[in-house]
């Protein structure tokens, strides 16, 4: 556009045709982009309102206003009995993969690995797997130790889960922290406790909240495996799926916009901790 | 490198590692290894019959063909769809393309539970598109458009465009806008600037979303079990019924083998599209 002199130099007649072709793609093309973005986030704007409906048909735009189906739910013992342990679930999870998971990042990026890449494809592997197939290998697994059902093997699952973000994550925030200043803090002669308190975890602590976050929305969010695997254990997104594939229950609309507002904070509490990281780690160098 | 010093000595650091190798053993690999096992067992002996049972099988074989039926019907319609989606919003000013990639990120958060859920209140026979259809005069029974096909591939899609559209806008913003001027200048109209050269540029990417597309839609469950009503059965839906309601364990290994094999094998070529891409 900036070298239209150029083309001027066309016929122009051939200049006023491709001119206008051009006009009527960029028109085809903002139709063809916006309906498909309505497509994509229509889901999210229709559930939100539908929670808000005085009846328990289906119908939209919703009829009334009332908050009877967020009352359901929380005075719901069911209910409430899952969002616990999805909770706990999802908050233990993810801590044991932060752990288990930064430790490994740290390792596989400051150690001298044979088969590094190998390492760090097996980590993440979980995540590329269709969890489907997960889910087979660890029913079989869990039901030859007899743990089906248990929630150490429900907690075993959701880890494995967590692993792959915060190694993917650490291993990034890790490797663009400079290694000189960890040498430096040795040579001046902190030990490894010490490096490791007053110098990589300041350092690293947005990114391991945001890799946090991560990992514990995947847990929260987790239905295939779970269902699978967790016997009696009941978690919100297995009891949803149980419902949804039942009946059509309006409940179901005030659990996923709770959800929906949860998400959506998490989500930007992740960016804003993953700019901060990347920040520090622009100040570092 | 400084591997070879340091080689035949380990590091407290590599130490690290070790936790994290031991917990991704017992629970992972360690599974999928004994799955493998069981695959080619029975009667307590080593046998092929689990994968011929497939072959055999025409129920098995049905919904194996069925579920690649579905994953390439998905495929075709999210490189269809993503495509111009990515490219009109490469052409946004800044403020619109913060607001349009955010519109296409936030579904990513939001449950699939609920994403289907939603399909069931537009497209169910009481659902908004049916009633206004009704309402209108337009039609004189409410069509079908759940517990079909059709409900599954739109779901699906749903959920599984983000995965193309994302990528693909990542690697059409770092192509060098110097090389489409450049071709301007040389006299090339727009469609050919287009096809002949940015295209070519973004194939790449488009490739291999579309090979993630595939492979995430060969192990969807949820969203054939609540939009198909249990009448478009595909591969692990048919996992579960195998372990959970027949114990039909060995079978259940083969197919999930199966599709275990086909998942690494799509992901080289994703790999291998990925970094064309990056090489480029």
């Amino acid at each position: 556009m900036t070298l239209q002199f150029q083309t001027a130099r066309l016929p122009e007649s051939a200049f006023q045709l491709d001119l206008l072709t051009k006009k009527i793609n960029r028109l085809l093309l903002a139709g063809i982009g916006i309906a498909v973005l309505l497509f994509l986030i229509l889901p999210v704007f229709i559930v939100i309102p539908m929670s808000f409906s005085e009846s328990s048909s289906l119908r939209f735009p919703p009829e009334g206003f009332s908050f009877r189906w967020y009352v359901r739910v929380f005075s719901d013992a069911s209910w409430l009995a899952a969002i616990k342990t999805s909770v706990v679930l999802a908050f233990l999870s993810s801590t044991l993969a932060l752990i288990l998971g930064s430790l490994g990042a740290y390792g596989l990026v400051r150690g001298n690995f044979i088969g590094r890449d190998f390492w760090q494809s097996n980590f993440i592997a979980p995540l590329i797997i269709p969890s489907v197939i997960l889910a087979v290998a660890l029913y079989f697994a869990l039901a030859y130790t007899g743990l089906l059902g248990s929630f150490a093997g429900l907690l075993l699952a959701h880890t494995l889960l967590g692993v792959p973000y915060i190694v993917l994550i650490m291993s990034i925030a890790i490797r663009s922290f400079d290694i000189r200043i960890e040498q430096v803090a040795f040579t001046l002669g902190a030990s490894w406790p010490t490096m490791f308190l007053r110098i990589l975890l300041p350092n690293l602590l947005p990114s391991a909240a945001a890799a946090w976050i991560f990992a514990f929305v995947t847990s929260f969010d987790e239905v295939v495996i779970t269902k699978f695997i967790a016997g009696t254990y009941e978690t919100v997104p297995k009891k949803m799926f149980n419902e949804l594939v039942l009946q059509v229950n309006p409940v179901i609309t005030a659990i996923a916009t709770i959800l929906i507002v949860i998400s959506v904070l998490l989500m930007i509490v992740a960016v804003k901790m993953d700019q901060k990281s990347k920040a520090i780690l622009k100040a570092d160098n | 490198m400084s591997t070879i010093i340091t080689r035949s000595r380990i590091t407290p650091t590599m130490w690290m590692v070790v936790p994290l190798l031991i917990v991704m053993a017992i629970g992972f690999n360690l599974p999928i290894i004994m799955m493998l096992a069981k695959s080619f067992v029975q009667d307590q002996s080593f046998t092929f019959a689990n994968y011929i049972d497939l072959i055999e099988m025409p129920v098995y074989l049905k919904v194996l063909v069925n579920t690649f039926k579905i994953a390439a019907i998905t495929t075709v319609c999210c490189v269809l769809l993503g495509y111009p989606l990515a490219y009109w919003i490469l052409g946004l000013s800044t403020r619109w393309k913060i607001i349009c990639l955010a519109a296409i990120v936030v579904p990513f958060w939001v449950s699939i539970l609920v994403r289907t859920y939603a399909w069931i209140v537009i497209m169910g026979n009481s659902g908004i598109i049916n009633r206004s259809l009704l309402e209108l005069g337009w039609i004189e029974a409410p069509i079908q458009f759940l517990y079909n096909e059709f409900g599954v591939v739109i779901g699906t899609i749903n959920v599984l465009l983000p995965f193309m559209v994302l990528p693909l806008f990542a690697s059409m913003t770092k192509i060098d806008q110097r090389i489409l001027s450049a071709a301007e200048t040389l006299g090339a109209n727009h469609v050919t600037i287009f096809w002949r050269i940015f295209f070519p540029l973004s194939a790449p990417a488009l490739a291999a979303g579309a090979v993630l597309v595939f492979i995430l839609t060969l192990g969807f469950y949820i969203t054939p079990a609540i939009l198909g009503g249990g009448r478009v059965p595909m591969a692990a839906n048919m996992l579960d019924l195998l372990i959970n309601q027949m114990p039909s364990w060995e079978v259940a290994s083969s197919i999930s083998v199966v599709l275990l094999a086909l998942t690494i094998i799509l992901f080289m070529f994703y790999l291998r599209f990925t970094n064309e891409e990056k090489a480029r």
